[in-house]
């Protein structure tokens, strides 16, 4: 047999030298130490090495997860985000279009108490020479 | 005069899987006895080192028992415990971080007959040694499984996990691919 003038090697050949592998290293094993070296070892690294095989698995599983609830909230920000994005800004004061100054002063001063917004409105006695779209002015820039 | 005992069949690996389940020590230990060359034989095929052989062996049958409930016989347990050799194997060469490497002079030396014919079929097995670590591992280790082992595709097929289909074409691209690399 000569493979290197064969170019067309033949399955039969290449079986016949597959089977051949490892063949004299395998005879050189001393099984019986083999044997005796992992009953050994399964007697005193139980633990560990059930450990050392799990280990991997649970770092996959735990990193699925992470990702599974991190790429959920991502994924719920953005669709909130983009949302909040395309919607139209929308102001309290335009559903108050309806009411009269008095009625928006009584709404500011509420606001006024409530909310401690001294600081970013006029005294309310000031609030008496507004008109009603100077005072609906005062309340949107309440919300911003 | 002494009747002739009858001779009792060695047990089944089925029944040395169930004691060591139970506990049974030196049933894992025979299971090693029973299957540690093939084991042997397959790694170095793969690609391990004959310094390497004894430890990767012990490794194999160390995960092997560990997980032995993983195992519902649906194939040979030698065939499941040569996967997991091939596993092992990988996880060898990746903490060694370098390539693994096949000890040619060690192992594929012929030590019986001609001279000139025992060099031939090293060069042979040399060239094979070689095109088999340039091929992917699953076309690799189903070569080896169906070439070395001479194990069935269905056989081959449910200790990797896949279909028979599947081990016939990748066992015929890597016959495929091995003979161009050693033609």
């Amino acid at each position: 047999m000569n493979e290197k003038d064969d170019a067309t090697l033949h399955d039969a050949t290449l079986h016949a030298l597959a089977g051949k592998l490892g063949e004299q290293a395998a005879t050189r094993l001393d099984v019986e130490a083999t044997a005796r070296a992992v009953v050994e070892r399964l007697r005193s690294e139980p633990a560990a090495a059930g450990w050392s095989w799990m280990q991997p698995n649970w770092l996959r599983i735990a990193a699925a997860a992470v990702l599974f609830v991190g790429g959920a909230l991502v994924f719920r920000q953005v669709m909130s985000g983009g949302a909040d994005a395309h919607r139209p800004a929308h102001f309290v004061t335009d559903d108050l279009r309806d009411l009269s100054a008095d009625q928006l002063r009584e709404v500011l001063s509420t606001l006024d108490e409530t909310l401690d917004l001294g600081r970013h409105t006029a005294p309310e006695a000031d609030l008496e020479n507004l008109d009603a779209q100077q005072l609906r002015a005062v309340l949107r820039s309440l919300e911003g | 005069m002494a009747q002739p005992q009858p001779i009792a069949a060695p047990p089944l690996d089925a029944a040395l899987i169930a004691a060591w389940r139970g506990g049974d020590e030196q049933a894992a230990g025979e299971l090693v006895r029973r299957h540690a060359r093939v084991l042997a034989r397959f790694l170095a095929g793969a690609g391990a080192r004959e310094a390497d052989l004894d430890d990767l062996v012990q490794e194999t049958f160390i995960r092997a028992f560990r997980a032995v409930d993983r195992f519902r016989g649906q194939c040979q347990f030698r065939t499941w415990l040569l996967t997991i050799g091939g596993n092992v194997l990988k996880d060898h060469g990746r903490r060694m971080g370098r390539e693994k490497t096949v000890p040619l002079d060690e192992q594929l030396r012929a030590r019986d007959g001609d001279p000139h014919e025992r060099a031939e079929a090293g060069e042979a097995e040399a060239k094979l040694v070689a095109g088999l670590k340039q091929l992917p591992r699953l076309q690799r280790e189903v070569f080896l499984l169906r070439a070395q082992q001479g194990l069935e595709y269905e056989e081959i097929a449910a200790a990797l996990d896949t279909t028979a289909g599947a081990a016939r074409v990748h066992y015929h691209h890597a016959v495929k691919r091995l003979k161009e690399m050693m033609g």
